[in-house]
């Protein structure tokens, strides 16, 4: 059915040349939302991957069984009994980021991510380089999200992974942990990522223009 | 008298840019050169044709160059001498047009001239003929044949002529000098035009920075019917047509219109001088009056032979006064500039001006700071800088929706602009492009 | 010999984009000088250092980018001067610069440069500084006039009680070291109307509107128009030309949102001062006002009418 993918590949593409943040632009609400600190960014991200992954597996498991027409729906319901799983598992190891991520968690249901990675490569795709793709764009996100949870944190409040990084004399730039400081933040990331990707791709290509 | 004017507009500084001696007070001189290098494009539409050949003796007032058609004059020797040459010459910048070259013998014998009499005597059927016989166009500039102006389509109806006397140009004063010189034989040229087409109704109109001319025209129009003389505010473009039909009568010429769709007919004061001389002395368009300024010893205005070479104008003037920069026919406002001095100017050539090196600097554009001075500026009401934003991405649809077609290249926002924008010229290149498009569609629906 | 060739106009106006800018410095004096004067050496090295940081900040900034430097425009040095004017007299130096930097490379260049931001810069890095460091942006000294007399620091100037109008007029109030002398204020803007460098619209009915709004919604307008930054605000800030509408009715259209946006915040909001989101928000609608807005084109409003 489909040809049969370098694992490698489809993990690494989701961590940098379709990082689903930086390149894709998905997920948005939760980047913005949860991204105050590192650790909230990193959990969010774990969790979102755990999702990721089992769902693909079990998408991708079931793509010759779910007739077309309702496909959206069965995705639905098996991300969600994930989600599920994540959720209680959360609020029973972890409470106090369950508690820091709080709507956030349910919502991985309707993350963009998720549903998009089962539509355009699970249903598609063997169980096992769905689960490479599932872990490559949860690594992606993961990485996005911490990175962008650690830099606000450090600006908003002098702090990384809640070491105080900065001194005691810090006075913390209150409006980079605000919403308003989450746009910022995202644009800034974006536009950055983009031009450093773009400038790695000219000269990979200029060096394949001159190899030629 | 109550003075007019249009909306918006600018000032160009008039005195500031007429130079460091003005040219306004000085007496018009004749000048005659040896040579003289007749164009046969003088005019828009259809050049003539040459009828004369090298070697020949021609007259002064001799027909050189015949008329193709209606859309055309005929053009006519402006010295009389033997022919020298009959070949095409470049000519600013567009496609070489034929030209005849004449060396004066300094007789000025006139041809056998056929004077119409007094201008309230002649019958008016015979005006707008002898008109065309004189190789009369538009004096102001854009040199379109008068007799094509002054033949209506079928239905239209003229109330008013308007008489150009705005010179609202920087550098300018041969109309002023024309008005203060000449001025029955304006009020001549439009009272026969006024019989020609049966108006009741003709209005001098006069920048008010020049109340001399206002008081000499106004003195030679006294006791003549239906001649008045209007001030008008002195404001950049006041002698654009359509502003002075705004100003003057209140009445606006509908988009892509002519003055005639609301009743009116505007003349240069140079044209209706023109026009009494072809009527009351048969005497075909041969000279015209001239500014030569700027960077030249003695700036004035000349009354010149039409053809007459550039550089023997400026040496008319006592040649360069300081290092040339660039040279260009017509005000500072929508001068064109010229390759060369050896350019012979024409009919509808007002002014010859000559910057130094330091005035011809070309500025860099900086960028767009939205102040809002060229909307301010704009006479005719557009947001010149949305369309320069439009044309510099080469995105003509946008520039025509914004309507740069009614745009008329006054340069009033290029000329305010602090960030030295080039909005006319990416004005004019929209229009070009635009008008290229326009063909091509009707070259293929065909 | 060779001719240069060039389209027309072959002349221009003496006004170029620096002398506009240069304008605008001027007009700023009195302001400035009063703020000195008032609030003491302090006030003063906030002026120099957002000055400063805003000129290095587009400088570095384009010296990076490759682009051409233009800090000779001095558009930079008016939004430094502008940002210093909009903080407190004690304001922590590493707010002037920070705020500066934002301003000039997150709001200006960023999105273009000159002419291409869509947001006023001063106000935008005084709105970021304002949700960052509230406390810092709101504490105001009254002024000292070199009395020797400490300084006292106050909440905001608009809950003040006493402080008469004459006083609000004059200067003698806490603010920002800009906002506080409505006569110096007044002063610039007569500059900027003589030399023709805006002309009163935005100025005008955006006191205005707030005047009529604050009397609508109950309070006080004389107070209203007096206290806090609105005249600043008024006749240094919204008539940015970059950021506010190019049409004379769209102007006409942006002052009066501002007012209103202005007077809600104040009378109904959580803030007990509007002027900096008044101006950015309508900010982000001027052009969409310059582009709705129908203009008037010679020769084309007869047509309309038989159509």
């Amino acid at each position: 059915m489909s040809e049969k993918k370098n694992l490698g590949k489809v993990l690494f593409n989701g961590i940098i040349p379709e990082n689903p943040t930086f390149r894709l632009v998905l997920g948005t609400c939760p980047t913005l939302a949860v991204t105050t600190s590192a650790l909230n960014g990193l959990g969010m991200g774990a969790a979102a991957t755990f999702v990721l992954v089992c769902s693909n597996v079990v998408v991708s498991l079931l793509r010759n069984f779910i007739p077309d027409k309702v496909r959206i729906p069965a995705f639905i319901v098996i991300i969600c009994t994930f989600v599920t799983m994540i959720q209680l598992l959360m609020q029973a190891f972890v409470p106090a980021l369950y508690e820091a991520l709080g709507i956030f968690i349910p919502l991985i249901v309707v993350n963009c991510i998720i549903l998009a990675r089962a539509e355009a490569f699970a249903s598609k795709n063997a169980p096992l380089s769905s689960a490479a793709d599932g872990l490559g764009m949860g690594i992606g996100f993961t990485l996005s999200l911490t990175i962008m949870g650690a830099i606000r944190e450090l600006i908003g409040g002098g702090t990384v992974f809640g070491m105080n990084v900065l001194g005691a004399s810090y006075e913390p730039m209150l409006l980079i942990v605000l919403a308003s400081g989450g746009f910022l933040t995202y644009g800034l990331l974006l536009g950055l990522f983009n031009l450093i990707v773009k400038k790695i791709e000219a000269k990979k290509a200029g060096k394949e223009a001159g190899a030629a | 008298m109550q003075k007019k004017s249009f909306r918006r507009g600018i000032h160009p500084l008039h005195h500031a840019h007429e130079g460091k001696m003005p040219t306004r007070n000085l007496e018009t001189r004749e000048y005659v050169s040896d040579i003289v290098t007749i164009s046969m494009a003088m005019n828009i539409g259809a050049p003539a044709t040459p009828c004369v050949k090298k070697g020949d003796q021609v007259k002064l007032g001799q027909v050189i160059g015949t008329a193709n058609g209606f859309m055309s004059v005929p053009v006519h020797a402006s010295v009389s001498g033997e022919v020298t040459a009959v070949e095409a010459i470049p000519y600013l910048g567009g496609e070489p047009v034929m030209a005849v070259t004449i060396k004066n013998d300094f007789t000025d014998t006139w041809c056998d001239l056929e004077p119409l009499g007094s201008v309230e005597h002649v019958d008016p059927a015979k005006v707008i003929p002898a008109i065309q016989q004189a190789g009369i166009t538009g004096m102001g500039g854009a040199s379109f044949p008068t007799h094509v102006k002054l033949t209506f389509k079928e239905g239209a109806v003229c109330d008013t002529i308007l008489v150009n006397g705005a010179e609202c140009e920087t550098h300018l004063t041969a109309d002023y000098r024309l008005m203060l010189e000449n001025s029955v034989r304006i009020v001549d040229g439009l009272r026969a035009v006024m019989r020609a087409l049966k108006v009741e109704k003709g209005i001098i109109a006069i920048e008010d920075n020049k109340p001399e001319a206002i008081a000499a025209m106004q003195k030679a129009a006294a006791g003549r019917d239906g001649v008045t003389v209007q001030a008008l505010k002195t404001k950049y473009p006041q002698g654009g047509e359509k502003q002075l039909i705004e100003a003057v009568t209140g009445r606006q010429v509908p988009t892509r219109g002519l003055p005639i769709d609301v009743g009116l007919v505007v003349l240069n004061v140079g044209t209706c001088a023109a026009i009494a001389d072809a009527i009351i002395d048969g005497k075909p368009l041969v000279s015209r009056i001239t500014t030569v300024t700027g960077c030249v010893r003695e700036p004035s205005n000349l009354r010149l032979r039409i053809g007459t070479v550039t550089q023997d104008a400026i040496g008319a003037c006592g040649g360069f006064s300081d290092t040339v920069g660039k040279v260009f026919f017509g005000g500072a406002m929508t001068g064109l500039c010229l390759p060369n001095t050896a350019v012979p100017m024409a009919k509808s050539t007002n002014g010859i001006v000559v910057f130094n090196e330091k005035e011809s600097k070309s500025m860099d554009e900086s960028p767009c700071i939205h102040c809002g001075r060229c909307v301010a500026a704009c006479p005719i009401g557009l947001n010149p800088y949305q369309i320069k934003v439009a044309a510099d991405a080469s995105n003509f649809e946008a520039a025509d929706k914004l309507h740069v077609q009614d745009c008329m290249l006054c340069g009033s926002c290029a000329y305010v602009c602090p960030s030295r924008r080039w909005l006319t010229s990416s004005f004019k290149f929209a229009k070009d492009k635009l008008a290229a498009q326009a063909r091509a569609k009707g070259g293929a629906s065909k | 010999m060779t001719l240069r060739l060039s389209s027309a106009p072959h002349v221009h106006s003496p006004v170029t984009t620096q002398r506009l800018m240069l304008y605008v410095l001027i007009s700023l004096l009195p302001t400035a000088a009063f703020g000195v004067y008032a609030f003491g050496i302090p006030a003063l090295t906030v002026l120099l250092i957002s000055m400063a940081s805003a000129v290095l900040a587009e400088a570095i900034w384009q010296k990076i980018a490759k682009q051409p430097i233009r800090v000779n425009d001095l558009s930079a040095l008016v939004t430094g001067l502008i940002l210093g004017l909009n903080l407190p007299a004690n304001a922590p130096w590493w707010m002037a610069m920070i705020g500066s930097a934002f301003a000039i490379i997150i709001v200006k260049q960023l999105f273009g440069g000159l002419g291409d931001n869509f947001l006023n810069p001063a106000m935008a890095a005084r709105a970021v500084l304002l949700a960052s460091w509230p406390v810092h942006m709101t504490t105001y000294v009254a002024p000292t006039f070199f009395s020797g007399a400490d300084a006292v620091a106050t909440a905001t100037p608009l809950v003040l009680k006493n402080s008469a109008l004459m006083d609000l007029f004059l200067g003698n109030v806490p603010g920002t070291i800009g906002e506080v002398s409505k006569i110096a204020i007044l002063l610039g803007f007569l500059f900027l109307l003589v030399t023709g460098t805006v002309t009163w619209r935005i100025p005008v009915v955006m006191v205005g509107s707030v005047f009529l709004f604050s009397w609508l919604f109950g309070a006080d307008p004389v107070m209203a128009i007096l206290s806090g930054g609105v005249l600043f605000g008024a006749v240094f800030m919204a008539t940015d030309y970059v950021t506010s509408p190019i049409t004379p009715w769209g102007q006409v259209i942006y002052a009066f949102g501002i007012g209103l946006i202005i007077s809600l915040i104040r009378q109904f909001g959580a803030y007990p001062e509007g002027v900096t989101y008044g101006i950015l928000l309508m900010n982000i609608v001027s052009p969409l006002i310059d582009r709705f807005l129908p203009r008037k084109i010679y020769g084309h409003h007869k047509e309309a009418k038989k159509a």
